[in-house]
């Protein structure tokens, strides 16, 4: 009986996910072994492996929830995450310089998590109600104004990574839920606009682009002359923003794209992390071998860097792995989503392959310098309850809509 | 793999998807493959230095010993005191600071400096008693840490100050010098210690150990490390107790005294008083006790015997007889009658014999020291051979001894003059004055006890110097310290024959006849040097044996008044204590002869009082030996 119930399950995705589990686990218990000697932190390894049970725990409860419970309860949902993002604002305890927890007892809780699943619900049910068309501009803002409420919030903490996140998935649920190749150009213009907005020639190159797409495409008058005020207005007022913040905002906001050039501060954790990397070469230097993750070097190891314990350990073969359990993973995603009969699980699918894909791109990029520390884990890898109760739990939700998949 | 072809209809759009994770792994595999494939030992290095240490081992430095293989300073352990930044509490600091009377805000200074993990040293040379203290405080004291480090130990406090001279941590420039040096290097700063630094350093040894970030020693790195190499050993040509006797007789005069071994240039004795207790500088000088010894009016810290410019007064004109005689200015029997004063000019010069010594050829005048000859014979040689034979004789430039703030002294010559009065604008009278060591001539004391080993040997002489081997301490192997011999071919055998002569005299009766050894004849010169400062400066100059010398001196004392008076009688007493323990002279008969001398004087100053109250024919005298 349980078996037959186990056989509607996904092995693809099962798998790869405990594959990737698994580097974790070896990493964590690596880097958890010079603090163990030391007999001062808690032991990551351990804490992990109770935080994965947990995780299974909720993965199979969900997986077995009756399918359409989901649909129901989702703008519920997203409600009770708005209300516990507020919450944190006012309540939270702080970690890393922002109020990202709630506390109860001994338990602690990060509300953005569980807001990315209740967004992720909410929006792909707002899509998928019938008479929305996602290129009508009111169902274009309706949906936004799901996303960009979490993200104000939680941007608030600030957890500005995290935040990222909900502007990131937008896009691809926006696109799988039909948006149109000109409009889609149209939503990624202003991004252009903003960063052309320092160099009058750039600027004025865009802007002529932008008049020249717009007769292409030929939106409504109205929408257009506005679309394009909208664009002028970005690129007038963003110069002019940036003279307004004081030194040390902007040389933030530069160390934050050009880490090096604080070697102190994150720069230092980007250049140990390449450091440990690279020294790992093809082969690594052995598990429970790399110095720069026994000494401690390397910062972060049990979270941000993790990645970069496997490249120091186990070499460019190492990280080969974890990048094709990634790939499997996520084509995996894609073709589920391709195959869901129901709209809402597809939009679902889509959005939460780009959140996951958009931390580990993240996160594998900052350990060899690619992209800034922006503090966002490798999802299944890295140490940390939240993170894994949610990532686990979307999987949980996408094999409940695997087993329903031709049901619309 | 269930099959990834069951979901080939359907939206095309996931193309896109596909695409874009194509397109994100193939960048980080890029990434990846770009450091830890094509840059990889880049950063292997980068991981080594992270996490590799080299901590230096200091040798111990070489030991000093004298010529018959005393020993004169060696070293002791002493510990060192490290603080740990991160686990030192103020408490801590404020304690040690406390009890050692440290700058507490110099610890912080330097903390900020060093890495966290890393030991910060706070003080040198603690006292066993205060280490017992400390160590038994322990537990109170996080972060504090003690390391054992070699430390000079001196077994004479004085006496040897201005031949060993002292240590001190390397200055800047010195390290740029010297690039082999490491900031924070204990150097030899003054004397053989500085000269020989290199040798008595030894080799510093070098341990890798593994450092975790925060800078705490995980393990030593096996088959990496070097152990420290002793410091040579070095034997000095200083004989320690002719050292200490000839320190004895200077009690609290001002003055130097240098012996030379005329066979070698081995100095036997290099005294300069008063000097400083070099252990006031094993430690880092008490910023107090450093400004007294600067503002001593006596001097401690200047080297008297080759630091020291004087004029040399009579000991000079053996230069101006030399001179005169090789180049055939005048003949040994060329005479002059002294009648105790000599006229240049408008201005008449005295000699120190007020009632004149009558008539005076070459060596006559060496031995009376008669000024009204050599006044007549400087102004005969002219100034160009004056100096000719000045530098001949190795004044105006350095010995080269191993002390290296050696001065060169001042030779002065007719460009000199020219330079200084004018051309023209300068009288025979300078030159008078020069041929009798005084004037702007200047001379170290060491130059002076060169010239003496120049005479005795003949015009053959060696470097002077201060060191006589070094010895390996691990295989033992010997380097001798020696130098080649340098002979004055130009001047001519007789020429010493006569003026050394004339020095022979002087002991033998003259004016040096205190400087006589007793059953060892010898030669010598005194002189009284007029000076700027107040009393004359006492010299004496000589050597012995008379034939096949061994020994040349130089005594000079600071304002000690006349040479004959006051330095020839310490040479004295200090060429008897050297061939004494040459087992050549022996002192009992010495103290007899001696006492029937004094019997001698005693029955003599019985016969003048006699004499004086008529009862005894004038006429019946006993010469006395007249003084410079």
């Amino acid at each position: 009986m349980l078996n037959q119930r186990l056989k509607t399950l996904d092995p693809i995705l099962i798998f790869s996910m405990i594959g990737l589990l698994a580097i974790g686990l070896v990493a964590l218990y690596s880097s958890s072994q010079s603090l163990v000697q030391s007999g001062s932190a808690t032991n990551y390894f351990w804490s992990q492996i109770r935080w994965i049970l947990i995780g299974f725990g909720a993965l199979f409860l969900i997986a077995f929830f009756p399918n359409r419970l989901l649909y129901e309860l989702s703008y519920i949902l997203y409600g009770i995450a708005l209300f516990l993002l507020v919450l944190v604002l006012i309540w939270g305890t702080e970690g890393y310089g922002a109020i990202r927890w709630l506390r109860f007892g001994g338990f602690g809780f990060q509300p953005s998590e569980f807001a990315k699943i209740a967004t992720l619900l909410a929006v792909a049910r707002y899509l998928s109600e019938e008479h929305r068309d996602i290129n009508r501009l009111k169902t274009f803002l309706g949906a936004s104004a799901f996303l960009v409420a979490p993200f104000l919030l939680i941007a608030k903490q600030p957890d500005l990574g995290t935040a990222l996140v909900f502007i990131v998935m937008s896009l691809p649920v926006l696109f799988w839920a039909g948006l149109r190749w000109e409009n889609l150009v149209l939503i990624l213009a202003p991004g252009l606009t903003l960063f052309a907005s320092f160099n009058h020639v750039t600027f004025s190159l865009v802007m002529v682009l932008i008049l020249v797409y717009l007769f292409y495409v030929k939106p409504p008058m109205l929408q257009r002359v506005a679309y394009f005020i909208l664009n002028v207005a970005i690129g007038l007022l963003t110069p002019f923003l940036w003279n307004q913040l004081k030194d040390y905002q902007k040389q933030r906001i530069t160390t934050f794209w050009n880490p090096e050039a604080d070697p102190l501060g994150s720069g230092y954790q980007i250049i140990q992390s390449k450091v440990a990397i690279g020294s790992g070469g093809f082969l690594g230097k052995g598990f429970m071998e790399g110095s720069q993750t026994q000494l401690r070097f390397l910062p972060e190891q049990h979270t941000d860097f993790i990645f970069a314990v496997i490249g120091e350990e186990f070499g460019f073969l190492g990280i080969l792995l974890g990048l094709i359990l990634f790939t499997v993973f996520l084509v995996r995603i894609v073709q589920m989503a391709n195959t869901y009969r129901s709209r809402f699980s597809g939009i679902f699918a889509i959005g939460a392959g780009s959140i996951i894909g958009f931390h580990m791109f993240i996160n594998a990029g900052m350990t060899i310098g690619l992209f800034p520390v922006t503090g966002l884990p490798l999802p299944f890898v890295s140490y940390g309850g939240s993170a894994l109760l949610t990532n686990m739990s979307i999987v949980g939700i996408l094999l409940n809509f695997y087993r329903h998949r031709f049901e619309y | 793999m269930i099959n990834l072809l069951r979901f080939r209809q359907g939206d095309p759009r996931r193309l896109l998807f596909y695409g874009l994770i194509a397109l994100g792994v193939a960048v980080l595999i890029g990434g990846f493959y770009n450091v830890q494939i094509l840059q990889r030992d880049i950063y292997l290095d980068k991981s080594e230095q992270n996490s590799v240490k080299k901590e230096t081992q200091v040798p111990a430095r070489g030991l000093i010993y004298d010529r018959n293989g005393q020993l004169i300073a060696d070293n002791r352990p002493s510990f060192s005191l490290y603080l740990v930044p991160a686990q030192t509490t103020p408490q801590t600091i404020a304690a040690l600071s406390d009890l050692l009377e440290l700058d507490e805000s110099q610890i912080k200074k330097n903390f900020r400096r060093a890495r966290r993990f890393q030991a910060v040293k706070v003080a040198r040379y603690v006292e066993p008693e205060v280490l017992t203290i400390l160590q038994e405080n322990k537990l109170n004291l996080p972060g504090l840490e003690w390391r054992v480090e070699p430390k000079r130990n001196y077994l004479f406090h004085r006496s040897f100050a201005h031949v060993l001279g002292t240590l001190g941590e390397i200055g800047e420039e010195e390290l740029i010098e010297n690039p082999e040096y490491e900031p924070g290097d204990l150097v030899g700063k003054k004397g053989v210690e500085q000269a020989l630094d290199k040798d008595l350093r030894g080799v510093k040894g070098y341990q890798f150990v593994k450092v975790n970030a925060m800078g705490r020693k995980i393990e030593p790195i096996p088959g990496k490390s070097a152990p420290p190499n002793p410091g040579k050993d070095l034997y000095l040509a200083i004989d320690a107790r002719l050292q200490l006797f000839a320190d004895s007789l200077f009690q609290d005069r001002r003055g130097t005294l240098i012996a030379i071994d005329v066979r070698s240039g081995e100095i036997i004795t290099l005294l300069s008083k008063p000097d400083y207790d070099l252990d006031l500088f094993t430690e880092a000088v008490n910023p107090q006790v450093w400004s007294e010894l600067m503002a001593d009016s006596l001097k401690p810290l200047f080297d008297r015997s080759t630091q020291g410019l004087y004029p040399p007064g009579s000991t000079y004109k053996m230069i101006a007889a030399i001179a005169a005689l090789n180049e055939g200015i005048v003949t040994p029997q060329w005479s002059v009658y002294c009648p105790g004063y000599f006229r240049i000019g408008q201005r008449v010069v005295r000699c120190w014999s007020g009632g004149g010594h009558g008539e005076m050829s070459m060596i006559s005048a060496i031995r009376n020291s008669c000024n009204v000859y050599f006044y007549q014979l400087g102004l005969k040689i002219g100034i160009e051979h004056w100096t000719k034979y000045s530098t001949l004789f190795q004044f105006g430039k350095k010995t080269g001894v191993e002390l290296l703030t050696e001065k060169a002294g001042l030779v002065p010559s007719k460009s000199y003059y020219d330079r200084v009065f004018g051309p023209g604008g300068w009288t025979k009278g300078l030159l008078a004055n020069v041929a009798i060591g005084q004037g702007e001539l200047l001379v170290t004391p060491l130059q002076m006890a060169q010239f003496a080993m120049i005479l005795a040997n003949r015009g053959v002489f060696y470097k002077p110097h201060l060191c006589h081997k070094l010895v390996d301490k691990i295989s033992g192997a010997e380097t001798p310290l020696t130098y080649p011999a340098q002979k004055l071919e130009d001047v001519k055998p007789e020429v010493f024959e006569i003026v050394l002569e004339g020095m022979r005299q002087v002991v033998a009766g003259g004016t040096g006849w205190r400087a006589a050894v007793w059953g060892i004849s010898g030669g010598g010169k005194t002189g009284t040097a007029q000076n700027p400062h107040g009393t004359s400066h006492a010299w004496y100059i000589g050597f012995a044996p008379f034939e096949n010398p061994e020994i040349a001196v130089a005594v000079l004392f600071e304002n000690g008044g006349s040479g004959g008076g006051v330095s020839a009688p310490i040479a004295g007493e200090y060429l008897r204590k050297y061939f004494h323990y040459q087992g050549k002279f022996d002192y009992t008969q010495y103290r007899q002869h001696v006492q029937r001398q004094e019997q001698k004087q005693r029955e003599q100053a019985r016969l003048d009082s006699l004499r004086a109250a008529g009862a005894i024919a004038p006429g019946d005298s006993a010469a006395f030996p007249g003084e410079d």
